[in-house]
């Protein structure tokens, strides 16, 4: 697969604060890239250099081959772009946004229409195309806002946390219709800090911080980083000290951390773990209210590499 | 034509601002042109003197008493020193005379009698003074040839008669015009204001930073959409214009306007309009906060009425402020309505001036939108 952007080399910073660090990247045709970080790791300014909305200090962007500047209205025509803020007229209803937007590149009031009307479907406001943004709830405010940026069918989407505070319903919608794009053959380039989004959307993942990619891979390939097979957790009313340390004896059990009546195994390896867990507590008349086990998530990986939480 | 659509949209979202704003500034500008003076003689006033004679009211004496009740209003009853010092502060009184002893005589005599004298502030104290200087530089230069006291008094008298009607001739012969000059003049603040408001308004919506983002990663030429708003901002300014015109037409009346002068001064208001336009364009380019377009439209509209004349006339101004009025385009507006209203004869001579001003406006509007289109270029990155 040939890529759609090259990003080399790219340094940007605000003053003496390095928002972007010799960043260098590559997303593929047809690839969902997620650029995961905290807050303030580098992800929109990332994206703005690359969109030719900020001037940097130094690298290079290409995208579809060709160097980016303000003034690339070719390549332009083929990008889409979502913002974390949302971009719309309250004075335009929201099947007039829409058209504004895709009018920017679709001239043809057909073709135009037919495309307005597939955004509409895609994020779900067909019943509420003749409204104005102010009546319409923050998750449909969102869906709005992505089918402005997408509605000319452009085969290379960024899409700047396009989630946050958005309701479940909403987000699952939005989820979706970002499967839909790829599916018929958009690139995408997803920034966000919601890893469980990450995980479910994304082919591959950039993890960023301060400016820096601190890891980048697919989701398998990143959570091997972690040194973490799984984790078991248990809800036990009342634990002695003896009892406490017998679980950090259990083979292959790396940490143990009791706090609040629940108790937090970590395995680094290990593949029957719950089981053998169960059978234990069984074993030493242990009583448990609930016990639960989870794979390592990008948070523990983001954990392992930086030494804080991914929402820190 | 996506964004004139949007544009115009917008406005219609807006219509409700637009028409208070357009209908209260225009209607400002009807109003003021009643409010001008339309006297075309000239009275002079009497100033206020209270008058202490030491001398017998007998002869030159008597005279300058008479001369004094004929051209100034002579007060009484200020006998109290504390009281006539109230007064002059007050400038109940503007000025005190004092007629010495002997004074008849010594007029008589070819001497130079001093009159004491004690003046308020203000121009009305000088006035009185100029009254009485006028007196006694008669007599004295007829007290130099040997005449009797009772000739003398004579002589005087009869030199003192002589008067000048004074009458304001400009005025006679441009009056028909003076109304629709300050209508029109006084359109430098409605337009500005009206233009820059709502033209800044709209423009607004486009520049919120999320928007404007928007565009800017779209494939539209960043010049070609400045082009397209431009020219819809340049079709409602011209909207706007009309509706001044023909509001002018029913104001003033027909006849007024229905010549070569009524379309004189329209088509400098149009040039204006556009110039206007290009200032609000640029405004907009480099302001992008609601609250701060209002106060600089403030400052534009009404700066540039107060400093080139639109509210005063450009002659009641001191020089230091006509001077730098020369670096606004609405001096040149204003100037041209003025000649507008001398013209007599139409002819290349006369008109020339009027269209050199409307060049030089023409010439602003340009280097706005030159500038507005630098501006825009440079903020093609939003940091």
């Amino acid at each position: 697969m040939k890529n759609v952007i090259e990003v080399k080399h790219l340094t940007k910073s605000y003053k003496s604060n390095k928002a972007v660090d010799d960043l260098s990247l590559e997303v593929k045709e047809g690839e969902i890239l997620g650029l995961l970080g905290p807050n303030g790791s580098g992800k929109t300014t990332t994206m703005n250099c690359i969109l030719a909305l900020l001037k940097f200090d130094d690298g290079k962007i290409k995208i579809f081959g060709e160097e980016m500047s303000p003034d690339a209205y070719e390549t332009k025509a083929k990008i889409g772009v979502v913002f974390q803020e949302v971009a719309v007229f309250d004075e335009l209803t929201v099947y007039g946004n829409i058209d504004y937007f895709c009018g920017l590149y679709i001239e043809d009031k057909t073709t135009r229409a037919q495309y307005v009307n597939d955004a509409l479907k895609l994020v779900g406001l067909e019943e509420n195309k003749s409204q104005y943004p102010k009546q319409l709830s923050g998750g449909l405010l969102r869906r709005l806002n992505i089918a402005c940026g997408i509605a000319h069918k452009p085969k290379l989407i960024f899409l700047d946390e396009p989630t946050v505070a958005v309701d479940p319903q909403s987000r699952n919608n939005i989820l979706e219709g970002i499967k839909k794009l790829r599916d018929d053959g958009a690139t995408i380039v997803y920034t966000t800090h919601y890893m469980e989004e990450v995980e479910i959307l994304c082919d591959r993942v950039i993890i960023l911080d301060h400016g820096k990619i601190i890891a980048s891979g697919t989701n398998d390939e990143l959570k091997a980083l972690a040194k973490i097979e799984e984790k078991v957790t248990i809800e036990v009313a009342d634990l002695s000290p003896k009892q406490l340390g017998g679980f950090e004896k259990i083979k292959n059990v790396s940490e143990v951390e009791y706090d609040n009546g629940v108790l937090k195994v970590v395995y680094n390896k290990g593949k029957n773990n719950l089981g053998d867990m169960i059978e234990y507590l069984k074993t030493n008349k242990i009583a448990y209210s609930k016990i639960f086990a989870e794979r390592p998530t990008l948070n523990d990986v983001f954990l392992e590499l930086t030494g804080k939480e991914l929402r820190d | 034509m996506t964004v004139s659509k949007a544009f115009w949209k917008i406005a219609l979202k807006n219509i409700g601002t637009i028409i208070t704003y357009t209908v209260i500034l225009i209607m400002f500008g009807t109003m003021n042109i009643n409010s001008g003076s339309t006297t075309t003689t000239y009275e002079a006033e009497k100033p206020s003197v209270v008058v202490f004679n030491h001398d017998e009211k007998v002869g030159v004496t008597k005279s300058f008493i008479e001369y004094l009740e004929k051209n100034t209003e002579i007060e009484d009853g200020y006998e109290d020193n504390d009281r006539l010092k109230d007064a002059l502060f007050y400038e109940n009184v503007t000025l005190v005379v004092e007629i010495p002893e002997n004074f008849h005589q010594d007029i008589a005599l070819g001497k130079n009698p001093e009159i004491k004298t004690r003046s308020s502030a203000g121009y009305a104290a000088e006035l009185a003074k100029v009254v009485v200087n006028r007196y006694l530089t008669i007599a004295q230069a007829y007290s130099k040839i040997n005449l009797s006291e009772v000739d003398l008094t004579a002589k005087i008298d009869k030199a003192l008669e002589s008067s000048s009607e004074v009458e304001i001739q400009t005025v006679v012969d441009t009056s028909k015009y003076s109304k629709p000059t300050r209508y029109f003049s006084f359109a430098n603040y409605t337009i500005l204001a009206c233009v820059i408001t709502i033209i800044c308004l709209i423009m607004s919506s486009f520049n919120r930073l999320e928007i404007r983002k928007r565009n800017l990663v779209s494939k539209i030429e960043l010049k070609r959409m400045n082009l397209i708003l431009l020219r819809n901002c340049c079709l409602y300014a011209v909207a706007a214009w009309a509706f001044y015109v023909l509001l002018g037409f029913v104001v003033l009346g027909f006849d007024t306007l229905w010549n070569m002068h009524g379309l004189l001064y329209a088509a400098n208001a149009l040039v204006f309009t556009t110039c206007a336009t290009t200032i609000a364009y640029l405004i907009s380019r480099v302001v992008f906060s609601s609250g701060a377009i209002n106060g600089i439209m403030n400052v534009v509209a009404l700066g540039s009425s107060f400093l080139c004349g639109a509210f005063v006339p450009a002659a009641y101004l001191p020089d230091s402020v006509l001077g730098f009025a020369h670096i606004l385009p609405s001096y040149y507006y204003i100037d041209a309505n003025n000649q507008i209203m001398e013209i007599q004869n139409y002819d290349f001579e006369t008109i020339w001036p009027i269209v050199l001003n409307m060049i030089i406006v023409f010439g602003f509007s340009v280097a706005f939108v030159v500038i507005a289109n630098i501006v825009s270029k440079k903020k093609q990155r939003v940091a």
